[in-house]
């Protein structure tokens, strides 16, 4: 399925490879690298190029393409999604998926990768099981390590492997029993010109981690299951009993895991957290403009929102900007023509603006388009969908386990037009 | 990349690693293996050092073992006598006590991949498919496949088969699916692994077990399994329904598919399916991967082709954000001129407005055809829009737009005046070649509308010598002579002076020749070009052609999650047929062989097995009719039987892909009906005539015709005596051939 996986950098080096079945020549990526000439900005290339003898299949994460090498007709999405399934246990692994981290740790991540794949299918992706098979290098382990002579590779065989229920390992022990939950939702919206939102949909997920002894059968219920539009389940729950009950009914996976995800998105139920209220002209015949952005609170159903970081990219005729921010700190790059203002916390009480003189190269004529503004921000122990979380039962087992729940609100590709 | 001083390093590394006292402590010994394997994948030539490290890899240590293999697998092609050596280490290993280090003994072996290994391998993974521990099971079930390609063609070992079928019912998810995928490869020659209905029905009961790769691969191999009956089929169904609402994109898709080509009788649980799967089709084209969302949205275009109505209440997903990739933006432009209807057009036209104006040349252009196209049905609204943007004075909006406005009048009509009103004052502002055709054509056309179109076309003449672009030459001489004959006293003299500068001064000889055509035309008298140039104007029903009817679910579910969607139908089957043609290119030089010739061609081909070739002749033994074998007929002998014969029967065959000559001429040859002709690998449309004659010397002449697109081999026999049931019988062995060479490839 997967003959080969090439890792390139955004400079064009291939910096790791990776065959297995038989060695693929390097010049196979120069179709990819033409695609990326062609496509000017690197993000361009296109996912799927078909060569004379093969097809490349790749992704884009963190400034590294991961290039694979395909011989015979696969269904595309398993390829891509097995892809990020590599950047993610690399991500996992070294705490970041970037060229240092890979090629600090190219020997684990070769084992990694023996491990994934055989023959070119995959093989064992849970982190959970490849976690034992391979440990992931730390700073503890690696002084432990060179002081008694131990390996970071496992040495004796996973128990996950050869547990009934595949997500599970058997004989899990804990002194501490504990199962915490984070609702997370992220807030996508396009808000026009005037301020009404052209689109708006909320992507939530439940990640869970789950530190429980034995074989514990546990069963969730919200208060409000009906808000869900579309659910997508991690394999233990049954879906039956969701589909009668509206109720999770699972027996979790060992460790850190995503437990489902979903999407609200009828748009009178999706809340808008903030307003942008934005002046942002160009003046006809002058090299000047003008630039003045309030932010402010708006159904936030009482609680702060926080961490707020506006991005602009700003026309290419914009030379510098001199502007004042009542609050927090603004940085204008020159090169990339990007605007990014630094908020923090939303106080009602004096809403941060930001404002002042854009200046345009001179004789450039005024640019066709204002700018679309993209902002980021934080609320804590809300869930913006208003999910609830009811209660969490445990069966199966005797203990009593100690349980949270926390909410998180952030937005996710939230943008202003002007 | 090279490494600098790697020499050095090199040479000092075999040092430590032969020393002995190093050899003895167990981290200083891991240390220099591992800084041999960094030095490896820095991309040194580290080949200097195999004999040490096949040391290193058969000492105790576990770490040690892992960390040499990485290096031998690397380099055991370059040096195979030193790789046999490694054998009897890896094949020690194979029997240590603990499974992670069978497994990876055993991984080692299969990876060795130098010749004369497989002797060596076999027993060891004969006994790997036996071990208790289910992670060596999963290594030895695909050290088959293995094998198997480091054998070439040779025979394929039956009992293996057989061991790896009954593997299985193996406990271990991991293995079973393995096992499929290890057959899948071996038994590739004879059509892959055989779903049979209780391996089919096994492998349902398992799913539940498997992780998400498995799930999506079993549902891909369960596509070959037919249930017997309704009953079952609406069973299978049932059970797999919960797979449409997986947390992975790819089981979605792949349950899909499998939903889509069983039910392919049941229009209604098709449309059901797709209801039910746009929840998470959404959510991937929503999601955070680029690529997927990429992939998701052809998927989605390729079901609006035949459901139009279905995510137009959720057209604003399809709405682009400022940060998404080019390719991405392109994809939803043209989702979202698929989807729109009376209710959404005003928001979608608004976005698509807005998008006209984008940085890129590339997507402004394409929000500008987008919005076209979305005027053959809305179109007072569109020229409007079209009209506006007019007005912002950029070149390459301009010309984009005037393309448009040309694409349009076409096929609509009433918007001829809007359009002509709209034209003035382009001219100065379009400076590519396809915007100027664009232009000159328009005012061709419709000249007489426009009020100064013999100025602005005057500008061009004046300007020729300096043209670049021969297409514009042309097309400025064909609008003049159109512009000539609508409003003669204001152009006559400037065509003189165009056709005088095109015969006389220029150098491209297709615009010359084009000028000397005109010229002689005129020359006939004006009547005689008014009767040659002044076709239709415009042309409406061609765009009822143009958006098709819905096209049904079945034509492209067996493309569903492949490849196909993502490069469109047409190009796909270009693609694939360049495939299926290349290696063929080298053994036959010419595509079109001689009946005599394609005797001993096929002769030597193992396209067709012995099995095979029994279900052909029973055929013609069967009934009482039989094919007399080498009844020759040349190829003009054919052709003018062909010409004075009618048609006896029309027929339509199904058909997959793309033919394949040499297996339908070998396939042909065995029940003895001669080829006479056929087209190229891959040729569009395919065509082939082949004869035949009876023992009552009645002659057969067929004439086969394979249109891509509607996947059916149009089949035209001629008959030299009308006589009906040796027609029928010769029928039923053609069918019979054609069925197996389909069934021979899918």
């Amino acid at each position: 399925m997967i003959h080969s996986l090439f890792l390139i950098n955004c400079s064009g080096d291939i910096f790791l490879e990776k065959h297995w079945k038989s060695v693929v020549s390097q010049s196979v990526c120069d179709y990819f690298f033409e695609a990326q000439e062609k496509a000017v900005d690197v993000e361009n290339v296109p996912p799927v190029i078909s060569t004379p003898h093969h097809y490349l299949i790749s992704i884009y994460r963190d400034k590294i393409f991961f290039v694979s090498v395909i011989q015979t007709e696969v269904p595309p999405l398993f390829v891509i999604e097995f892809l990020h399934r590599v950047a993610d246990t690399f991500q996992d692994y070294f705490g970041e998926c970037s060229e240092t981290a890979i090629k600090d740790n190219v020997v684990i991540v070769y084992e990694l990768l023996e491990e994934m794949l055989d023959n070119g299918f995959p093989l064992a992706t849970e982190s959970n099981i490849l976690k034992e098979l391979i440990k992931p290098p730390t700073i503890l382990r690696s002084v432990v390590n060179s002081i008694t002579g131990s390996s970071n590779v496992g040495e004796t065989l996973p128990t996950g492997q050869l547990s009934n229920i595949p997500w599970r390992r058997a004989g899990v022990k804990y002194t501490n029993n504990e199962a915490y939950f984070d609702v997370i939702e992220e807030i996508d919206a396009i808000i026009d010109k005037s301020g009404s939102t052209v689109f708006a949909e909320i992507q939530g997920v439940i990640d869970s981690c789950i530190k429980l002894s034995g074989m514990p059968d546990l069963s969730l219920s919200f208060m409000n299951p009906r808000l869900l539009d579309d659910v997508s389940f991690h394999p233990c729950i049954r879906f039956k009993r969701w589909e009668s009950e509206r109720v999770l009914s699972f027996i979790p996976p060992d460790g850190n895991f995503r437990l489902i995800s979903y999407r609200v998105s009828s748009q009178n139920l999706v809340a808008i957290p903030v307003y942008v209220k934005h002046m942002i002209s160009f003046k006809e015949n002058s090299s000047s403009g003008r630039f003045d952005v309030t932010i402010g609170p708006k159904q936030n159903m009482g609680k702060t929102v926080e961490g707020v970081v506006m991005t602009v990219h700003m026309p290419k005729a914009v030379l510098n900007m001199n502007l004042t921010a009542s609050q927090g700190s603004y940085t204008f790059d020159p090169v990339t023509k990007v605007l990014t203002w630094d908020v923090g916390k939303i106080t009602p009480q004096k809403l941060p603006n930001l404002k002042g003189i854009v200046n345009l190269q001179s004789g450039a004529p005024k640019p066709e388009e204002n700018p679309s503004l993209n902002i980021q921000f934080k609320i804590q122990q809300l869930a913006i969908s208003g999910l609830k979380v009811n209660r969490l039962d445990m069966y199966g087992e005797k203990y009593k386990p100690f349980k949270g729940v926390k909410y998180l609100t952030k937005a996710g590709k939230f943008q202003v037009r002007t | 990349m090279p490494y600098l001083g790697s020499d050095e390093a090199v040479r000092e590394l075999k040092r430590v690693l032969a020393n002995p006292h190093v050899q003895a402590d167990r981290l200083r010994y891991r240390g220099a293996v591992l800084r041999a394997v960094r030095l490896m994948a820095r991309g040194a030539d580290v080949s200097p050092l195999f004999p040490e490290l096949l040391r290193a890899r058969a000492a105790p240590d576990p770490a040690q073992k892992r960390l040499a293999q990485l290096y031998v697998g690397a380099h055991a092609r370059g040096q195979p006598e030193l790789a046999l050596l490694a054998v009897n280490t890896l094949r020690t290993d194979c029997a240590h006590p603990s499974p992670l280090l069978r497994g990876l003994a055993l991984r080692g072996l299969c990876a060795l991949r130098v010749p004369g290994i497989q002797e060596y391998i076999r027993q060891p993974l004969l006994n790997g498919l036996r071990d208790k521990a289910s992670y060596v099971r999963r290594v030895a079930v695909l050290g088959c496949a293995k094998m198997q390609s480091l054998q070439g063609d040779s025979e394929v070992d039956g009992a293996l088969v057989n061991e790896l079928y009954s593997l299985l019912r193996d406990p271990d998810p991991i293995v079973v699916v393995n096992c499929l995928r290890a057959l899948e490869e071996i038994l590739r020659q004879e059509g892959g692994v055989v779903i049979n209905k209780p391996i089919a029905h096994h492998l349902l009961n398992r799913m539940a077990d498997l992780d998400q790769w498995g799930q999506s691969e079993v549902l891909a191999f369960l596509l070959r399994y037919t249930p017997r009956s309704d009953e079952e089929l609406f069973n299978i169904l049932n059970l797999l329904d919960g797979y449409l609402k997986s947390s992975s994109p790819s089981v979605v898709m792949a349950a899909t598919k499998l939903f889509l080509v069983l039910a392919s009788e049941y229009p209604h649980v098709q449309t059901d399916v797709l209801v039910r799967v746009k929840g998470p089709l959404l959510a991937a084209c929503t999601s955070e991967s680029r690529e997927l969302c990429f992939t998701a949205l052809c998927h989605v275009r390729q079901i609006l082709g035949s459901l139009p109505g279905h995510f137009s209440s959720h057209y604003k997903k399809f709405f682009c954000s400022y940060s998404e990739p080019h390719y991405i933006k392109c994809q939803k432009m043209e989702v979202l001129c698929e989807l729109v209807n009376d209710e959404n057009v005003q928001q979608v036209l608004e976005e698509l407005k807005g998008y006209c104006t984008d940085v890129s040349v590339e997507l402004a252009q394409g929000a500008i055809f987008a919005i076209g196209s979305i005027a053959r049905t809305y179109t007072e609204q569109c020229v409007g829009i079209l009209t506006e943007l007019l007005g912002l004075k950029q070149e390459h909006i301009t010309s984009a737009v005037v393309q448009a406005f040309r694409d349009l009048v076409w096929l609509c009509p009433q918007c001829t005046e809007a359009v002509c009103q709209a034209l003035p004052s382009c001219e100065e502002i379009v400076q590519d070649s396809e915007g100027k055709q664009a232009l000159v054509w328009l005012l061709g056309v419709h000249g007489e509308k426009v009020p100064n179109a013999p100025y602005v076309l005057e500008d061009f003449v004046e300007n020729v010598k300096s043209e670049t672009f021969p297409a514009v030459k042309m097309e400025l001489l064909t609008s003049l002579v159109r512009l000539f004959l609508s409003r003669p006293a204001e152009c006559q003299d400037m065509l003189g002076r165009l056709l005088y500068y095109c015969i006389e001064e220029e150098t491209d000889m297709a615009v010359r020749d084009r000028g000397l055509f005109y010229y002689r035309l005129l020359q006939a008298g004006v009547e005689e070009v008014k009767r040659v140039l002044c076709s239709p104007k415009s042309d409406p029903s061609l765009g009822l052609l143009e958006d098709q009817a819905e096209r049904p679910v079945n034509t492209w579910a067996s493309d569903f999650n492949t490849l196909a969607p993502i490069y469109g139908k047409a190009r796909w089957a270009v693609i694939t047929a360049d495939w299926a043609a290349e290696p063929r290119c080298a053994r036959s030089p010419s595509a079109i062989p001689s009946a005599s010739r394609a005797v001993t061609a096929s002769s030597s081909e193992p396209l067709i097995s012995e099995g095979n070739k029994e279900v052909f002749e029973v055929h013609p033994d069967s009934s009482s009719h039989t094919l007399i074998p080498y009844a020759h007929l040349s190829a003009e002998q054919f052709e003018k039987t062909w010409m004075s014969l009618d048609v006896s029967c029309k027929q339509a065959l199904p058909w997959h892909g793309a033919a394949h000559p040499d297996t339908l001429q070998t396939a042909l040859q065995v029940v003895h009906i001669q080829t006479i002709a056929m087209s190229k690998a891959g040729a569009q449309p395919w065509k082939a005539y082949l004869s035949a004659q009876d023992d009552a010397g009645c002659l057969f002449l067929v004439e086969l015709l394979l249109e891509m697109e509607n996947s059916e081999m149009q089949v035209l026999v001629k008959q030299s005596e009308a006589r009906a049931e040796a027609l029928q019988s010769f029928l039923v062995v053609l069918r019979t051939v054609m069925g197996t060479v389909v069934g021979l490839r899918s």
